[in-house]
């Protein structure tokens, strides 16, 4: 177990409509750990991303960022939500896009100025985006749609990092890209929290794993825990996966 | 001109600025039908602030009706969140029902009174110069022109501040929660400033024309521009050029303002969505019959370099083997030939160097998967496009 506690969630119960999709979850989430939280489709991994940021109201239970609620440490954290959940055609670019990481640290009313302006470009660069920084967003690839969502991130210089499925619907260069630039946050001692579909490259990219199915399944090293006996439990079927050395 | 007609373009241009800007964002949320909600059920409260008030330009009458405004919001929310219809079907049971409640609420107390049901839902811009603020007796000029005028004040003073906020809530609200802009204050916001430009408007275009107003001009701009400051900008001048273009037409024509005013926004979105220089019709026409002749070309190019013989090359053979009609095989060849790429000699076709060079380019992008990069390379090869 390594030193501080980045993210503390207790007895977390979140619910639609009178039936949980998260029920008492508990989980800590150690600094510095590259996190694959992985589980089948309707298990919950978007919810407890949103539940911890505040963007849904649980029903009981609480969540803390380095011991205070997340509304005090907002500055703390990165969020990178699905790709699929904002429209592409709204008129807008890439380099504003990455502008809007800026505006929590402006706070409300305060306009975005040349220092918030050089950040993002920089941030462009560190995905290797800054050549499209004035395309139209839907005129972008899918992986370069991606790359920008990323970049908005990163512009917050945030201790965690929450990201909803950065993989989806990108291209091979872009995962390996995206999952460089991920391992960089890591070794800078940043906590990175991802939601995961594919197993097979969960022991090759991420160092720590939550099994998540409407509970918490298991959480802990991948060495350790990441095994056919949680994936079973998990995904409700026998279970193999082939883990490389 | 007299005064009293360029009050009325004044009133009119200043209720296209006033709608256009909370029209942009509503198109962009997708929540056009909601101003439509909205511009029929502020009815009742205009009628019960009439009461309460007897005059139609009281700033309780508008207080009133946007209050029933975010109601109507909150209850299309309500209905729909129970998940047991969906938004549509909530906005078409939320307004009819509140509307009527109006009309019924007309037909029962107002029978003696200045206010019909149509002096609400077309207004009448033409009277607007008669009915003037008195100021310690000194005239100051028409009221609704005062009234628009407040609003859109209002209206501008918080586009200025909150820009940054809207844009956030509305491109991509779950990044706007987690930093700590409250989306559902932004979105009843935005729903309290429709209401009362509604309600400020409804007299000089009536309650219905106003969501023209709101989104013809924003749907127009939404068609020429990827920035969103100029899609505003674009939009309020839209919709001020129809407010007076409107006038006079309904001048020439001897007709209603608020119609002609529609009716210009309309023709306007019209031409637009036809001629717009990326998005528009004819464009997307256009650009889509490029691309299928400059497909054509490379197949046609990738066909000669794999054909050595030369009975695959005739011109004649062409248009059986690669199974083109005669049009389509001429559009082609001659294409290849004004960009240089093959020489035609006895009725043989082949490459030249430069259709050589692009189509070794071409396939080794379509072999790696590339298929994108081809794009980019037509701008250095093509001297002319298909």
């Amino acid at each position: 177990m390594k030193g501080n506690i980045a993210v503390q969630v207790d007895d977390l119960t979140v619910a639609y409509n009178y039936k949980p999709v998260l029920w008492d979850i508990d989980l800590e989430i150690p600094e510095g750990v590259l996190m694959a939280i992985v589980g089948p489709n309707g298990a919950g991994k978007s919810t407890l991303i949103k539940s911890i940021l505040g963007i849904l109201n649980p029903i009981a239970g609480s969540v803390s960022i380095y011991g205070k609620p997340y509304e005090k440490q907002r500055e703390l954290v990165a969020y990178v939500p699905q790709k699929g959940s904002v429209d592409w055609d709204f008129p807008t670019t890439a380099l504003d896009v990455v502008m809007m990481g800026t505006y929590g640290s402006l706070g409300w009313i305060k306009r975005p100025g040349q220092k918030e302006k050089k950040l993002a470009l920089e941030a462009l660069e560190k995905v290797g985006m800054l050549p499209f920084k004035n395309r139209q967003i839907s005129q972008l690839s899918g992986g370069q749609q991606q790359r920008i969502f990323l970049a908005r991130a990163l512009v917050q210089d945030a201790s965690i990092y929450f990201m909803d499925e950065p993989f989806q619907g990108v291209d091979a260069t872009t995962e390996i890209a995206i999952i460089n630039i991920l391992k960089e946050l890591r070794k800078a001692n940043k906590t990175v929290i991802v939601v995961h579909h594919d197993l097979q490259t969960v022991p090759e990219y991420f160092d720590w794993v939550t099994f998540l199915n409407v509970k918490k399944i298991a959480t802990g090293p991948v060495k350790d825990i990441f095994n056919d006996d949680n994936l079973t439990k998990t995904y409700g079927i026998n279970y193999k996966v082939s883990i490389q050395e | 001109m007299s005064n009293a007609q360029i009050e009325i373009q004044l009133i009119a241009s200043l209720v296209a600025v006033a709608c256009a800007i909370p029209g942009t964002f509503l198109v962009l949320r997708k929540m056009a039908m909601i101003s439509d909600a909205i511009s029929h059920s502020i009815l009742p409260g205009i009628v019960i602030g009439f009461f309460m008030t007897q005059d139609l330009n009281s700033p309780l009458l508008i207080l009133l009706a946007a209050v029933t405004g975010i109601v109507t919001v909150v209850l299309v929310e309500y209905i729909q969140k129970t998940g047991l219809v969906k938004e549509d079907t909530a906005i078409g049971l939320v307004f009819p029902a509140l509307f009527s409640i109006g009309v019924i609420l007309i037909a029962k107390n107002a029978n003696d009174i200045h206010l019909d049901v149509d002096a609400v839902l077309l207004g009448e811009l033409a009277f607007a110069p008669f009915d003037r603020l008195l100021i310690a007796g000194a005239d100051v000029g028409p009221k609704s022109l005062w009234i628009i005028g407040c609003i859109l004040l209002i209206t501008i003073g918080l586009l200025l501040a909150f820009f940054k906020e809207v844009k956030i809530s509305t491109f991509d609200t779950g990044l706007a929660a987690s930093l700590g802009f409250s989306p559902a204050i932004i979105h009843y916001g935005l729903m309290t400033v429709s209401s009362v430009t509604t309600v400020g408007a409804f007299d000089a275009v009536g309650a219905i024309l106003v969501v023209a107003l709101m989104i013809a001009p924003a749907a127009t701009a939404y068609l020429l521009t990827n920035n969103l400051k100029r899609m505003l900008i674009y939009a309020i001048c839209f919709g001020v050029f129809c407010a007076i273009s409107g006038y006079w037409f309904a001048h020439w024509l001897d007709a209603s303002i608020a119609g002609s005013i529609t009716t210009m926004l309309g023709f306007i979105f019209l031409l637009v969505y036809l001629f717009a220089p990326n998005k528009g019709v004819i464009a997307v026409l256009y650009r889509e019959k490029q691309q299928r002749t400059e497909v054509s070309l490379l197949t046609f190019l990738l066909h000669l370099r794999n054909h050595n013989e030369e009975e695959e090359r005739h011109v004649n053979h062409l248009n059986e083997h690669i199974n083109w009609q005669k049009v389509r095989s001429k559009t082609v060849l001659e294409l290849a030939l004004k960009n240089n790429m093959i020489l035609i000699d006895n009725n043989i076709v082949s490459l030249t160097k430069k259709g050589k060079d692009f189509t070794s380019q071409a396939i080794d992008y379509i072999i790696t998967n590339e298929d994108s990069k081809i794009e980019h390379m037509k701008d250095d090869f093509f001297l002319f496009r298909g």
